[in-house]
C-alpha cells in the first residue's frame, strides 16, 4: 500500500513540472477535487510539495529565520486545505488565491494565538468569509485577463511601489510600519500602495 | 445595498487584503463589506495581488520529515467547526460582530453617554483603540468633537449626518485630526454605529473641554 502510494506520487510529480504554467494549475485544482471527492492522500501529497515550500517562504518573509514557525505555518495551512477541499469550488475560484487567502488567516491566526499581538477580537471571525467562496461566474470571464495584468504588472512596477506592496502583503506591516521602517511620510507610503494598485488595474470596473 | 456612497480608502483595502492592519481596524472594514458588493468585488481582485506576490517567492523547500508527518496525522485530524462558534439567530448583524453580539442590538445592556447617546464597548485592540457601539436617537446629536487619532465609523443601522453630509447603513467613515464634526441621527429612527476611536476624543465646545479629562480617564 505505501509503496503503491510512493510509487503513484514519484510518477506523477516528474509529468506535473513538464507542463505549461496554465497546466500545471489545471492539474493542481485536480488534485485538491479528489482530495475532495475521494480523500486521495497521492493527490494531496502533490499538493504539499507544490505549496509547502511557498508556505514556508511567507512566513519566512515576515519570520526570517524563524524554521520551526514556518513548518507550523506551511502545516497548518495544508490541513486547512485537507479539511476545506469540500468546500472550494474549483469550477469558479483560482486555487492559488484560494491558498492565499488560507495562508494569510493562518498566519494571523497563528500571531494572534502566540501572543505576538494582544488583541480581544478573533480575526477567524473577519477574514474567513472569503474562504468558501470563488469569484462570481461574471468575473470568471475576466479572470485569466485579470491574472495576466496583475502578473505583468507587477513585473512593472517602480521598485519603489513593489517595495511597499512586498512589506504590506508579505511581511504583514502596517501602513504605520512601513513608514517607520523606509523612513518615509505615512502619506507618501499610503499614496505609493495607491498608485501601485491604479497601475496594477486591480481595481478598475470593466 | 446601492445607497452605499462611503467607502474605505484603496490602500485601506489593500491592507485589508494582506491583513496586515489592526484588527479593530480590519473589524469596521469587514462589516463594511458585509454591506457592499462593490468592496467585496474590489477585496477579490486585491487578494489576487496577494496571492501573485506570495506565489513569486522563492520556494523554501521543508525538510523531508515535515510531509511524512502530516500524511500520518491526516487519518485523525477532525474539524473543530471554526464556522459556528458564534452562531446568533439574527442575521442582521453583521457576520464579523457576532462574537460580541450574541442575539440583536435592543437585548445589549448599554450605557448612558448623554440624554442623545448611548454606548457599549466591544472590546479594546492592541494599538488600545477603543472598538465599541454607538446609539444615537432619533433627532439627537453627538457633541461637536475633533480626534486626537483617527475614528473608524461604520453605520450598522438608521442613518447620521454631520457637516460633510449623510450617511446611512453601511456607509464607513475615517474622521482623523484635522475633521471637527457634529453628528446628528435622522429623525426616523435611531443610529446605531460601529464605532473605533484610536485615541481620545477631544470635545470642542464649552462644556466638551470640561468633559474632556473624564474621557481620557476613561481610557486609562
Amino acid at each position: 500500500m505505501l509503496i503503491q502510494y510512493l510509487l503513484f506520487t514519484n510518477m506523477i510529480r516528474p509529468m506535473a513540472q513538464k507542463n505549461s504554467p496554465s497546466e500545471h494549475i489545471e492539474h493542481l485544482r485536480d488534485c485538491l477535487s479528489k482530495v475532495a471527492i475521494q480523500r486521495d492522500k497521492a493527490a494531496f501529497s502533490i499538493l504539499f510539495d507544490h505549496y509547502a515550500p511557498l508556505l514556508r517562504s511567507y512566513s519566512l518573509v515576515r519570520e526570517p529565520g524563524a524554521e520551526l514557525i514556518a513548518d507550523e505555518l506551511a502545516q497548518e495551512v495544508m490541513i486547512r486545505v485537507w479539511l476545506k477541499a469540500g468546500s472550494y469550488n474549483s469550477q469558479l475560484a483560482n486555487i492559488n488565491t484560494w491558498i492565499f487567502t488560507l495562508a494569510r488567516n493562518c498566519r494571523i491566526d497563528y500571531f494572534r494565538r502566540n501572543g505576538r499581538f494582544v488583541s480581544e477580537i478573533d480575526p477567524t471571525e473577519i477574514f474567513n468569509d472569503m474562504e468558501d467562496e470563488g469569484p462570481s461566474p461574471f468575473q470568471l470571464t475576466h479572470q485569466a485577463r485579470l491574472e495576466e495584468n496583475i502578473r505583468t504588472g507587477l513585473e512593472q512596477l517602480p521598485r519603489e511601489q513593489s517595495e511597499i506592496l512586498t512589506k504590506v502583503y508579505l511581511e504583514g506591516k502596517s501602513h504605520q510600519q512601513t513608514s517607520e521602517e523606509l523612513k518615509l511620510p505615512l502619506g507618501t507610503v499610503k499614496s505609493r500602495v495607491r498608485l501601485a494598485v491604479n497601475k496594477l488595474k486591480v481595481l478598475v470596473e470593466r | 445595498m446601492d445607497t452605499i456612497k462611503n467607502h474605505p480608502a484603496d490602500e485601506l483595502l489593500v491592507s485589508y487584503s494582506a491583513a496586515s492592519l489592526p484588527l479593530s481596524q480590519a473589524l469596521c472594514i469587514s462589516t463594511h463589506l458585509d454591506n457592499c458588493a462593490e468592496c467585496t468585488q474590489k477585496l477579490r481582485r486585491l487578494n489576487q495581488v496577494g496571492s501573485e506576490l506570495m506565489h513569486q517567492l522563492k520556494p523554501s523547500p521543508p525538510s523531508s520529515s515535515l510531509k511524512d508527518q502530516l500524511l500520518d496525522r491526516l487519518d485523525s485530524i477532525t474539524e473543530n467547526d471554526e464556522t459556528n462558534r458564534h452562531n446568533p439567530g439574527n442575521t442582521s448583524i453583521p457576520r464579523c460582530l457576532h462574537q460580541f453580539i450574541k442575539t440583536g442590538y435592543e437585548d445589549i445592556s448599554w450605557n448612558r453617554i448623554s440624554r442623545d447617546i448611548q454606548s457599549y464597548e466591544l472590546c479594546r485592540d492592541q494599538n488600545n483603540a477603543k472598538v465599541e457601539l454607538l446609539r444615537i436617537r432619533p433627532g439627537g446629536t453627538s457633541s461637536t468633537h475633533t480626534h486626537m487619532g483617527d475614528e473608524y465609523t461604520v453605520i450598522l443601522e438608521g442613518s447620521f449626518s454631520d457637516e460633510e453630509g449623510l450617511y446611512h447603513k453601511g456607509d464607513f467613515l475615517l474622521r482623523d485630526a484635522r475633521h471637527k464634526h457634529t453628528p446628528v441621527a435622522t429623525r426616523d429612527k435611531y443610529c446605531i454605529c460601529l464605532a473605533v476611536t484610536e485615541a481620545p476624543i477631544q470635545l470642542t465646545g464649552f462644556f466638551g473641554r470640561l468633559l474632556n479629562p473624564f474621557i481620557r480617564r476613561s481610557y486609562a
